[in-house]
């Protein structure tokens, strides 16, 4: 049995990628089942998803937890969660990133394939969803499905809900992605350590789940401490101001939904901390002079 | 009157909080409680906001912040404000529902409150269907939207019920305030929140939240689309008190609800014919709040007279 396991971020496709490639080895002749782990997701978490293959009936329903492959759809998240967990010591690592494999720091040497899928789903697809493009990487790095069938599931797929055109042009990013796909090892130098959590002792818990501000190891908790939480690697794009142009109107500091835009009254002027914007792109949107453009967050 | 450059630096709902880019409930919180101030407590029922805003332990609310079930926002909003009285407090208790613990779940609570006039704040976030849950059709879905429960197939495409007049409901309880808010008009938004906030008695604001995954639209242009929902006149904006209603903001030129439709993918199945049936909801919709026909060019036939002119096709439209 093969088994892989997605980690994307909501609204990525992580989901729609694990399904493609299980009607892929369905199409090759093979049993398949894919399914997503189910939490409460919003758009750009970190979300999971696993696809199971193999050339007999599958009775196997629980989580992936000791995958064959690992397939990143974003390098920002090696930051933040231990990607390579119970991955099989010969196993491989597919990634959307876009260093070279000797440069990305898993914390073990593993066979890596690196594609920069975002740079090609920008370009084919001109939305930055690269769950069709990481999925040429992965038929590359793996050679578990053929890139012909792999095209075959994502026409039929995509092509079904989204439209024949939508289809081929997705087959397309896969067929591109293939073809850049870079193999080789990665690096072991960081130590992976486990995220510290708040675990209280029952006689610690709060009566009724009431909370007050309060700092444990793990951090801050209480009212007001999700500013611990930086989301920076949401985003794909992020705005930048032109001090010349802006007139202070301070409708991007009101219309931001994150906090991004912090306002300095004292010194009349504004402030971009980047540790919060998810790069939604509504101030640039609504900027009445245009003064704000967006870039790409990690290019 | 205060306007954005007298609201406060620091914002009483931190950054951090998990919400989609670009979300609409996000935006129109964070500015509500800008204008409210920290002598406020919070009740929050089963909702995004709920999820985003406070996952145990970690929270973004610097205010007192309650959440129990999914029903019963106004009851718990009268309970905290008596548990203030009592204590000699002045706190306003503000209540962030969705459409979903509004609309549907939640009406018999609000009703409660709201019969018994209690000095509370509820703000109904309007994003027109339950999208915490996975997006499943309310009382609050417009007519032709594509949710999960109303899928869009051969015979049967979306939606088939016009909104539910949430308004005249809540009006009919002759509260002291009633308003509706769209954070596409920051000062219309500012102004009523601030009213809601010095009146007594139970004040509901109606607040218009775009939401990115569950309207399948781009996330920078979550303020373009209510701009656009106000013009074409699928929302208005005008406020109610002690029952005389007052429109706040009147589009100077009434757009085809077509340019606000089609910048959606959960409309953007809809047929020439649904359309149309739309537009004439929107229509009636206009001439009965602005007093005034719509644009000739886009309300080309003329909404029936009586509100029960029963026909099959009057008999599905049961609009306001």
């Amino acid at each position: 049995m093969f088994e892989v396991r997605f980690h994307g971020r909501g609204g990525q496709g992580a989901v729609m990628a694990a399904q493609t490639l299980a009607e892929a080895a369905v199409i090759e002749g093979n049993y398949a089942i894919a399914f997503p782990f189910f939490g409460a997701e919003r758009r750009g978490a970190p979300v999971l998803a696993f696809t199971r293959i193999d050339n007999k009936k599958i009775y196997s329903k629980t989580q992936v937890y000791a995958p064959d492959c690992v397939v990143v759809l974003d390098d920002s998240l090696l930051d933040t969660i231990d990607v390579v967990a119970g991955l099989k010591p010969e196993g491989t690592v597919v990634i959307n990133s876009k260093d070279k494999p000797e440069d990305i720091d898993l914390g073990k040497e593993l066979r890596t394939g690196v594609i920069n899928a975002t740079s090609v789903a920008l370009e084919i697809l001109k939305a930055p969803i690269t769950n069709t493009t990481i999925l040429g990487a992965f038929a590359k790095a793996t050679g578990i499905v053929r890139i012909e069938s792999l095209e075959e599931a994502i026409r039929r797929r995509f092509g079904e809900k989204l439209g024949a055109q939508v289809g081929e042009r997705n087959a397309l990013a896969a067929r591109t992605a293939y073809e850049k796909t870079i193999i080789g090892k990665s690096k072991a130098i960081k130590k992976l350590e486990p995220k510290k959590q708040w675990l209280p002792t029952y006689q610690e818990l709060p009566v009724g789940g009431a909370l007050v501000e309060g700092k444990t190891d793990a951090g801050l908790i209480g009212p007001g401490s999700f500013i611990e939480n930086k989301v920076m690697g949401w985003a794909t794009f992020r705005p930048l101001r032109d001090k010349e142009k802006c007139t202070m109107c301070l409708l991007c500091w009101f219309y931001c939904p994150e906090g991004t835009i912090v306002r300095i009254s004292d010194r009349g002027d504004l402030m971009t901390n980047y540790d919060y914007c998810k790069g939604c792109g509504v101030c640039a949107n609504e900027c009445p002079v245009d003064a704000i453009k967006m870039v790409r967050a990690r290019a | 009157m205060i306007t954005i450059k007298d609201l406060p630096d620091h914002n009483l709902f931190t950054a951090g909080h998990t919400a989609c880019p670009g979300c609409g409930v996000a935006m129109s919180i964070r500015n509500a409680i800008r204008v409210l101030g920290k002598d406020t407590a919070v009740y929050v029922p089963a909702s995004c906001a709920v999820v985003f805003g406070t996952t145990f332990p970690y929270g973004a609310w610097k205010v007192p912040f309650f959440h129990t079930a999914f029903e019963n926002t106004g009851a718990c909003l009268t309970g905290m404000q008596a548990a203030f009285e009592k204590k000699g407090k002045q706190v306003i208790s503000a209540g962030f529902a969705g459409d979903g613990g509004t609309y549907d779940i939640g009406l018999q609570s609000m009703s409660g409150a709201a019969e018994r006039n209690d000095n509370v704040l509820y703000i109904c976030l309007d994003n027109e269907a339950y999208m915490n849950t996975g997006i499943q059709r309310s009382g609050g879905t417009p007519f032709g939207a594509w949710t999960t429960t109303t899928p869009v197939g051969t015979k049967i495409q979306g939606n088939r019920r016009f909104k539910k007049n949430l308004a005249d409901i809540v009006i009919a309880h002759e509260i002291p305030y009633y308003a509706t808010l769209s954070i596409g008009h920051p000062l219309d938004f500012i102004r009523k929140v601030e009213k809601a906030k010095n009146i007594k008695g139970f004040r509901f604001l109606h607040m218009f939240t775009p939401c990115i995954p569950g309207w399948k639209m781009d996330p920078a242009k979550t303020v373009e689309v209510t701009k656009r929902a106000v013009e074409s006149g699928m929302w208005t904006l005008y406020e109610v008190e002690n029952g005389e209603k007052k429109i706040t903001y009147k589009p100077g030129k009434m757009k085809s609800v077509k340019d606000y439709l089609m910048m959606q993918g959960r409309f953007r199945h809809m047929s020439e014919e649904d359309i149309r049936k739309l537009q004439m909801w929107v229509c009636r919709k206009w001439n009965l709040h602005y007093k005034e026909k719509g644009a000739p060019q886009i309300c080309e036939i003329a909404p029936p007279e009586e509100h029960h002119a029963v026909t099959e096709e009057h008999r599905e439209m049961h609009g306001p």
